[in-house]
C-alpha cells in the first residue's frame, strides 16, 4: 500500500501538472515561513487553525467517533516564525478518556514532533498543566468532551513564554516560589528536643493549603498576574506563602508578612477569583490571599 | 508541455536552495526516512489542505492590530536557584493603603443610599460623600495606572500619568468644593436632573 | 531489511523534494547525521538567553473562557473608570466653564436634560444607572470577600449572577419609573 502511495507521489511530481493542482499535495511547513511580525516579538499573533493543515486519524475505522483537536504549536528551531494552531483528528474509540491520553496518542501515532510535559498521569505532579477549551487544568484530570461536534482547543498556560508547543517556561514562577522561603523557619528548638509538635486544630488550618502541587494553573489564569507577573507573586505562590504564615510551628510570620507588604507582591490581587475557579486540585487560593490580607490589615 | 512543467520545477529548485536551515531539514528528513517507525513523511505528503481555495488569498490587512500591553521579550535575572528580589516593606502602599481603601469603600455604601433614600440635604453629609468619592476614584485610577503602566515597561508614561492623576484629583477637589459652596450640592443636583 | 521496504524507502527518497541525488535506501539506513558537541555552562546559558528573547507569549485574554469571575471584575473596573472619569471631566469642565462661557450650573443642566425626548432621557439614565448599580453591588460583594466569606466556587457564581440581575432590575426601575 505504502509503495503504491509513494509511486503515486512520484507520478505526481514527474508529470506536468500546473502548480495550482499540485499545491494540495504540498507537505506541511517544509519551507521556512516569512515571518510577518518582527523576529522576537513576544506578542506576535497566532496563526489560526483555518490557515493551517489538518492531520487526520492514522487508522480511520468505520463508525469512528472523530473529534478534532486544535493544538498550539511553536518550534524554537524557527525562532522568528509565528505560533500556529495545528489541527488533529482522532477516533475517540481508540483513544483513552483523558486529554493527556489524546496528546500521547497524537505523539505516538500521528505526529512525534508534538511537545508537552507529562509525568504521573494522575494529577499529582502538575506537569501537564495547560489551557484546555479555555480553562487551565491538568490534561491528565480533564476528560475529553465526548461531544464530537465540538472541537477542542489546547493552548499552553496563558501569558507564559513558550519553550516549545505546549511547554511554558516556569523559571520565573519557581524563582518567585523560592522568594517566599517555602520551608519551616524556627530559632527555638522543639521543647522535647525531638520534633515540632502541633495541635490537631492548628494542623487543620493547613488543610487546603498543603495539597497545592504548584502546577501554575491558578497563577496563569489570573489577569493581574498576566500583566504584572514580574512583580506580583500570583495566587499559587501566595497560597504557598499563606501555608507557612498559617503554620503554628513557623516563627517568622512577621517577616513573611513584611515581605508581602508592598504595593506589588500581594496587593495586585483584585479578587478576580479565576484562580479558585480553575484549580484542578479544588483548592482556594483566593481565600488564602484574602486571609493574608485580613491578617495584615492595620499592621 | 515543457513550458508548463518549468515553473513548478523552478519553484521546487528555489525551495531546495542550500540554506543552512534547509540543510538541517534535509538531514532530518533523511533520518526520518531512515527510521522504519516514522510515518511523518507520508503523513505530511497526504495531509489535506483544510483551507478553502478562495481564502488562500493573502489577508487584506496590512497593519496588524496592536496588542494590549505587549509583553517584553523574556529576560530572567540570575539563575533558577536565585529567588526573585523581595521588595522592602512599605505599609503605606501595602497594608495601610488596603485597609484605608476598604474603609473608604465601606463608608461610601451608607453615604450613597442615605441621601437619596431619606432626601436629606445635610451639607456636611454631602461634603463627606464628595470627599470619599474623590478619594475612592483617585485610588481606583491609581490602581489602574499601577496595573497597566508598570514602571518596568513604560517608566516615563507611568510618572506622567501619576502626576496627571494627582493634578486632576486636586482640580476636581476644588471643583467639587465650588460646586458644593456655589451650587446646590451633588445629591441635590443629581436628584433634580434625574427628575427633570 | 526486507526487499519491499527497501524499494519503498528508495521510492520515498526519490520523491522527496530537495533530494536530487538518487541514493539507494539500503546503504544509508544505518548512517547517523546527528552529532553531539560539548558546550560549556556559560555558552549554554548564553544560548538559553538568546532562545528566551525569541519566545512568543502564549495567548491569554483572547482564549480564556468567558466566566462570571473575571468578566464581572473587568466590568466592575470599566464601570468605575467610566463613572469616575465622568466625574473628573465634569469637575474640570465646571471649573473651566466661567472662562469658556459654558453653562454647567444645576438649573441649566436640569433645563437641558428636561428638553430631551423621553427615550433619550431613559437611555441616558440607563447608561448611568447600570454601571452605578453594578459597581455598588459588586463593591459590596468585594467587601464581603475582604472579610473572608463567600469564596466557594458556587457561591461566587451565584453572587455574581445575583449582582448582574439586581443591577439590571435596579437600573430599569430607576430609569423608567423614577
Amino acid at each position: 500500500m505504502a509503495t503504491t502511495r509513494a509511486l503515486t507521489r512520484l507520478a505526481v511530481r514527474r508529470t506536468a501538472v500546473p502548480a495550482v493542482w499540485t499545491r494540495s499535495f504540498a507537505s506541511v511547513d517544509t519551507t521556512p515561513r516569512e515571518p510577518i511580525a518582527k523576529a522576537g516579538d513576544p506578542s506576535r499573533p497566532t496563526v489560526p487553525e483555518s490557515k493551517t493543515s489538518t492531520i487526520k486519524e492514522p487508522t480511520p475505522a468505520k463508525e469512528a467517533k472523530t473529534k478534532t483537536f486544535h493544538i498550539y504549536r511553536w518550534n524554537p528551531d524557527e525562532p522568528s516564525s509565528k505560533p500556529r494552531m495545528q489541527s488533529y483528528t482522532l477516533d475517540l474509540n481508540k483513544t483513552g478518556p483523558m486529554v493527556l491520553d489524546a496528546l500521547i496518542r497524537i505523539k505516538n501515532e500521528v505526529d512525534p514532533t508534538l511537545t508537552f510535559r507529562r509525568s504521573c498521569r494522575e494529577g499529582i505532579c502538575g506537569s501537564c498543566a495547560m489551557n484546555i477549551d479555555g480553562v487551565n487544568t491538568l490534561a491528565c484530570l480533564c476528560r475529553i468532551p465526548t461531544d464530537t461536534s465540538k472541537e477542542s482547543r489546547i493552548y499552553p498556560l496563558p501569558h507564559t513564554y513558550v519553550v516549545k508547543d505546549l511547554v511554558p517556561d516556569l523559571t520565573h514562577f519557581y524563582k518567585q516560589y523560592r522568594s517566599i522561603k517555602p520551608y519551616l523557619q524556627r530559632n527555638t528548638p522543639p521543647p522535647d528536643g525531638r520534633e515540632n509538635r502541633q495541635s490537631i486544630a492548628d494542623r487543620k488550618k493547613l488543610d487546603g493549603l498543603y495539597e497545592c502541587i504548584l502546577c501554575a494553573c491558578c497563577s496563569t489564569s489570573c489577569p493581574s498576574y498576566w500583566w504584572n507577573q514580574e512583580e506580583y507573586l500570583g495566587p499559587a505562590v501566595l497560597l504557598q506563602s499563606y501555608r507557612w504564615i498559617a503554620d503554628s510551628r513557623d516563627e517568622k510570620k512577621a517577616e513573611r508578612q513584611d515581605a508581602l507588604n508592598n504595593s506589588m507582591s500581594l496587593y495586585r490581587c483584585h479578587t478576580i477569583l479565576n484562580c479558585s475557579r480553575t484549580c484542578p486540585k479544588g483548592l482556594n487560593p483566593a481565600l488564602a490571599i484574602a486571609e493574608i490580607k485580613k491578617g495584615m490589615s492595620f499592621t | 508541455m515543457a513550458s508548463i512543467v518549468r515553473p513548478a520545477l523552478l519553484r521546487q529548485a528555489c525551495n531546495a536552495a542550500p540554506t543552512k536551515r534547509m540543510a538541517s531539514n534535509l538531514a532530518s528528513s533523511t533520518m526520518r526516512h531512515a527510521s522504519p517507525l516514522s510515518r511523518r513523511p507520508m503523513q505530511s505528503a497526504f495531509v489535506q489542505d483544510a483551507l478553502p481555495k478562495a481564502s488562500r488569498v493573502a489577508a487584506f490587512h496590512a497593519t496588524g492590530c496592536r496588542p494590549i500591553l505587549p509583553p517584553l521579550p523574556q529576560k530572567i535575572e540570575g539563575t533558577l536557584n536565585d529567588p526573585t528580589p523581595i521588595p522592602d516593606p512599605a505599609p503605606t502602599h501595602g497594608s495601610y493603603h488596603w485597609s484605608f481603601e476598604r474603609l473608604v469603600s465601606a463608608g461610601l455604601v451608607p453615604l450613597c443610599v442615605a441621601p437619596f433614600a431619606a432626601g436629606s440635604l445635610n451639607p456636611a453629609m454631602d461634603a463627606t460623600l464628595c470627599a470619599l468619592l474623590l478619594v475612592h476614584s483617585h485610588i481606583g485610577f491609581e490602581s489602574c495606572i499601577i496595573d497597566y503602566f508598570p514602571s518596568r515597561r513604560v517608566p516615563g508614561v507611568r510618572i506622567f500619568l501619576t502626576w496627571l492623576l494627582r493634578a486632576a484629583t486636586v482640580t476636581v477637589g476644588v471643583a467639587l468644593y465650588s460646586f458644593e459652596t456655589n451650587d446646590v450640592g451633588i445629591t441635590e443636583a443629581i436628584t433634580k436632573i434625574w427628575h427633570a | 531489511m526486507s526487499a519491499p521496504r527497501v524499494l519503498n524507502l528508495t521510492l520515498r527518497r526519490a520523491a522527496t523534494p530537495g533530494l536530487t541525488r538518487f541514493t539507494p535506501a539500503g546503504r544509508s539506513v544505518q548512517q547517523r547525521f546527528a552529532a553531539t558537541e560539548h558546550i560549556s555552562a556559560s555558552d549554554a546559558s548564553s544560548i538559553l538567553v538568546k532562545q528566551r528573547l525569541a519566545r512568543p507569549v502564549s495567548p491569554h485574554l483572547s482564549i480564556y473562557r468567558p466566566q462570571i469571575t473575571w468578566y464581572a471584575s473587568g466590568f466592575n473596573r470599566l464601570a468605575g473608570i467610566a463613572m469616575s472619569g465622568t466625574m473628573y471631566i465634569f469637575g474640570i469642565a465646571y471649573l473651566a466653564a466661567p472662562a469658556l462661557g459654558w453653562h454647567l450650573e444645576t438649573p441649566s443642566l436640569v433645563a437641558a436634560f428636561g428638553a430631551l425626548p423621553l427615550v433619550a432621557k431613559v437611555a441616558a439614565k440607563m447608561t448611568i444607572a447600570f454601571p452605578f448599580f453594578f459597581h455598588s453591588f459588586n463593591g459590596v460583594r468585594h467587601l464581603v470577600w475582604d472579610v473572608g466569606m463567600g469564596f466557594a466556587n458556587k457561591t461566587v457564581m451565584r453572587t455574581g449572577w445575583t449582582v448582574v440581575g439586581l443591577s439590571v432590575l435596579g437600573s430599569l426601575y430607576f430609569s423608567v419609573f423614577v
